[in-house]
């Protein structure tokens, strides 16, 4: 019926937009809120949200009881609500849909599915509405009266939908459930009482729940890698602490610490009623004691550890870094940030005829940056000069290195010269000595190679008339057209 | 023995006064003393002797700034703090900085392995003092950096108590991000137990074209229990040692030769 119709015949009804998506995302909200009662829960198409609580319901006194725990919170989230169990998927969906009303849930034991289903119309079968259509013109308007139809007629007239819809519902035919998110490998859950909101609270309960789960991990001889903390609040959000580990732990002080110094990322709303702290990834982790206090290598590796993760969990796993040394002639690829404790890859593909050739430059031993400090050595020994730079076999390098190298306004006389003054961050810089060139091409023999005329840069160690050492470069021939552009690559300590 | 044990008993072997006074002087100069966790010397009897202990105090907060436009970018600074640290043992060290600028090769040129460096990046000056806390409340680390903008007097304090505590030394790199910020926070005092100013200086002429061998001009500012001083060094060498400028740096020279490096430094000495 038209919004224009439906208003003149009731001049006072209520009318707002539809929003798919904020519809989907509530429905989503409360499918991970009905987690409280079990680990496996998903929405279901657009007004409904299955969960599987095989093994659940003696937690809650029985799928009465549980059922009608469910009632009451919907009901004081002001949730219209129908709700059915059943020993399989199609049941429940045609029971919750058809059979339910509101306040009083369907339940039906297993094996009486057939029964349950009987009187109710065709749609329970969650078919599509030709199907049903169809069905309803020759006169199969109940699932009772389509039960005993033989399978291969309803097969060639209506596809395999109908038997197969059948079969599930009632249970001869496996329906897999995807849960809405990953399934937890191990999990606990506390509630309370009264809605707790308060973050001294908060830290006691996650103390209680670490407290639980240690155990639990002792005894398989397994550490937590990764751990979920969800927050279920009164009004249906879950709010989430996640949180991974460098090492696998099960140190009930490290974890406990790990999720209280998150915790003002929580907005406990009205109040917390569960807490479920749920493991998505673990590690083995052999028995040992990991409390001794002292200097052994052990011990400092597990506050290292410690620390790492502090560091990781609060400011991310990216924000942790350490400096790699790579074979390449290009500064930027030769001392890369790697992340901490990513593993260094080592596949390198095999380019045809050339042999295995590296595609991006492989980590080295840093021993290899252990330059010659001919220049020192030189200074001691009353060496002259010129044998001290033959031996330095390396050129000096910046401390710092900007990335991407930032351009400057530089001017020069002769083309091939390093400029006589250029001007940074809008600061003027006289040249009063330079080094160089030290000509960095581009590597031609990887396969990520763009060959312009800036791929070729002359390095440049200026000093200005204050004592700055810059590392400054030209981008392109010095006599191209359009003229080579000047940029600051680093700044020498 | 405590002070009060002195007090009950007296001074201890019946020494004379001048003895007694000075043993007890000793001993409340133990107490007091900021670093019981022991001494790094700079290896330069000109740099040792303007620091209470003859040398750097580990498990202290040291403060390191850089001069004119090098107060943005801190590479003076870093090189310094390279250096120390390549003589700071062989332990992990975590420099806590806004972005990952630090280039690898550098570094090693002033003596600092890269690999013994853990890098963490934030934005905010809080949360790199944070991160600087929580590493030096890990005893395993053997020093820790920080670039720090903003530093206030609680947060300074902090990081002392936290590095007295574990014998961790701390490192703030003070590193300005504009000149607003740097004029409201260059003179303002802080917790930690030096400060020091390290500027490029132009290099010394070798005679050849181009630059010469790099040098710093380095102040001590500011030093509990020492009077600031400067000296005009030549940079953290692949050993990280700096040494003298003006062709003395050879350390195995006779004594002489360090007078006249002495000499030259104190001539530069900066009234208390």
């Amino acid at each position: 019926m038209p919004l224009a119709d439906a208003l003149s015949f009731l001049p006072g009804l209520a009318t707002a937009p539809a929003d798919p998506a904020a519809d989907a995302a509530s429905l989503a909200r409360l499918a991970e809120w009905c987690g409280r009662y079990s680990p496996w829960t998903a929405p279901d198409s657009v007004d409904g949200i299955k969960i599987e609580i095989t093994g659940c319901a003696h937690l809650w006194g029985g799928e009465a009881a549980l059922a009608a725990d469910l009632a009451r919170r919907l009901t004081r989230q002001k949730i219209a609500h129908r709700i059915a169990i059943a020993g399989t998927l199609g049941a429940a969906w045609a029971l919750a849909r058809l059979a339910a009303v509101n306040g009083s849930p369907a339940i039906v034991a297993t094996g009486e599915e057939r029964m349950a289903l009987a009187p109710l119309p065709v749609e329970a079968l969650r078919l599509d509405p030709v199907t049903v259509h169809d069905l309803r013109r020759i006169g199969l308007k109940t699932v009772g009266e389509l039960c005993p139809m033989p399978r291969d007629a309803l097969a060639r007239r209506f596809g395999e939908g109908v038997a197969r819809r059948l079969d599930q519902a009632f249970g001869d035919m496996p329906e897999p459930l995807s849960p809405l998110g990953e399934a937890p490998l191990r999990r606990v859950r506390l509630s309370f009482a009264e809605p707790i909101a308060d973050p001294a609270d908060l830290a006691r309960a996650i103390e209680r729940l670490v407290a639980d789960l240690v155990p639990r991990l002792a005894r398989e001889g397994i550490g937590a890698r990764r751990l979920d903390l969800g927050f279920h609040r009164v009004d249906g959000r879950v709010e989430h602490i996640r949180l991974g580990t460098a090492r696998p732990s099960r140190d009930p002080r490290h974890l406990t610490a790990l999720f209280v110094a998150k915790l003002d990322t929580i907005d406990p709303g009205l109040g917390v009623e569960d807490m479920i702290l749920a493991v998505f990834e673990v590690d083995p982790l052999p028995p040992e004691q990991l409390d001794c206090v002292g200097d052994s290598p052990e011990a400092a590796a597990h506050d290292m550890a410690s620390l790492l993760d502090r560091l990781g969990n609060r400011f991310g796993l990216d924000a942790l870094s350490h400096i790699e040394a790579r074979e390449s002639h290009i500064p930027e690829k030769a001392s890369i940030c790697a992340r901490l404790g990513e593993k260094r890859s080592s596949k390198s593909p095999v380019i045809p005829g050339r042999g295995r050739k590296p595609a991006s430059p492989e980590p080295m031993n840093t021993g290899l940056w252990k330059m010659d400090s001919g220049l020192a050595a030189a200074r001691r020994s009353e060496m002259t000069i010129k044998q001290a730079a033959n031996k330095a076999l390396k050129p000096p390098r910046p401390v710092r290195l900007f990335q991407p190298p930032e351009p400057v306004e530089a001017s020069w006389l002769v083309p091939d010269n390093p400029p006589i003054q250029f001007t940074w961050r809008r600061r003027w810089h006289r040249v009063a000595r330079a080094d160089g060139p030290e000509r960095i091409a581009e590597e031609w023999w990887t396969e990520d190679i763009a060959m312009t005329a800036d791929a070729i840069r002359d390095y440049y160690r200026v000093e200005d008339a204050e004592g700055r050492r810059f590392w400054l470069f030209r981008a392109g021939l010095a006599a191209s057209d359009p003229p080579p552009r000047w940029f600051v690559h680093g700044v020498f300590a | 023995m405590s002070f009060s044990n002195l007090m009950r008993h007296g001074f201890p072997g019946g020494m004379s006064p001048p003895a007694s006074l000075a043993a007890l002087r000793d001993r409340i100069r133990q107490i007091e003393a900021p670093a019981r966790h022991g001494m790094l010397p700079f290896g330069l009897a000109a740099i040792d002797r303007a620091l209470p202990g003859s040398g750097l105090a580990l498990g202290a907060v040291h403060e390191i700034l850089g001069q004119g436009g090098d107060e943005e970018d801190g590479a003076a600074a870093a090189g310094f703090i390279a250096g120390i640290l390549a003589r700071l043992g062989a332990g992990p060290v975590l420099w806590c900085l806004p972005r990952p600028d630090l280039h690898g090769p550098g570094l090693l040129a002033h003596g600092l392995d890269p690999a013994r460096l853990v890098l963490v990046c934030a934005k905010r000056d809080d949360e790199l003092l944070w991160a600087m806390e929580e590493g030096l409340r890990t005893p395993g680390l053997a020093a820790v950096v920080g670039e720090i903008g903003r530093l206030p007097m609680v947060a300074g304090r902090r990081l002392q108590l936290a590095a007295e505590r574990s014998g961790v030394t701390a490192f703030v790199l003070r590193r300005w991000r504009n000149g607003a910020e740097a004029l409201a926070e260059r003179e303002r005092p802080s917790a930690a137990l030096t400060r020091w100013r390290v500027a490029a200086l132009s290099s010394r002429d070798i005679n050849m074209p181009g630059i010469g061998l790099p040098r710093w001009r380095v102040e001590l500012l500011r030093c509990r229990g020492g009077a600031p001083a400067a000296w005009e060094v030549e940079v953290a060498d692949a050993t990280g040692h700096v040494s003298l400028s003006a062709g003395l740096a050879d350390r195995s020279a006779a004594p002489a030769g360090r007078k006249t490096g002495w000499v030259e430094a104190e001539s530069l000495r900066r009234a208390g």
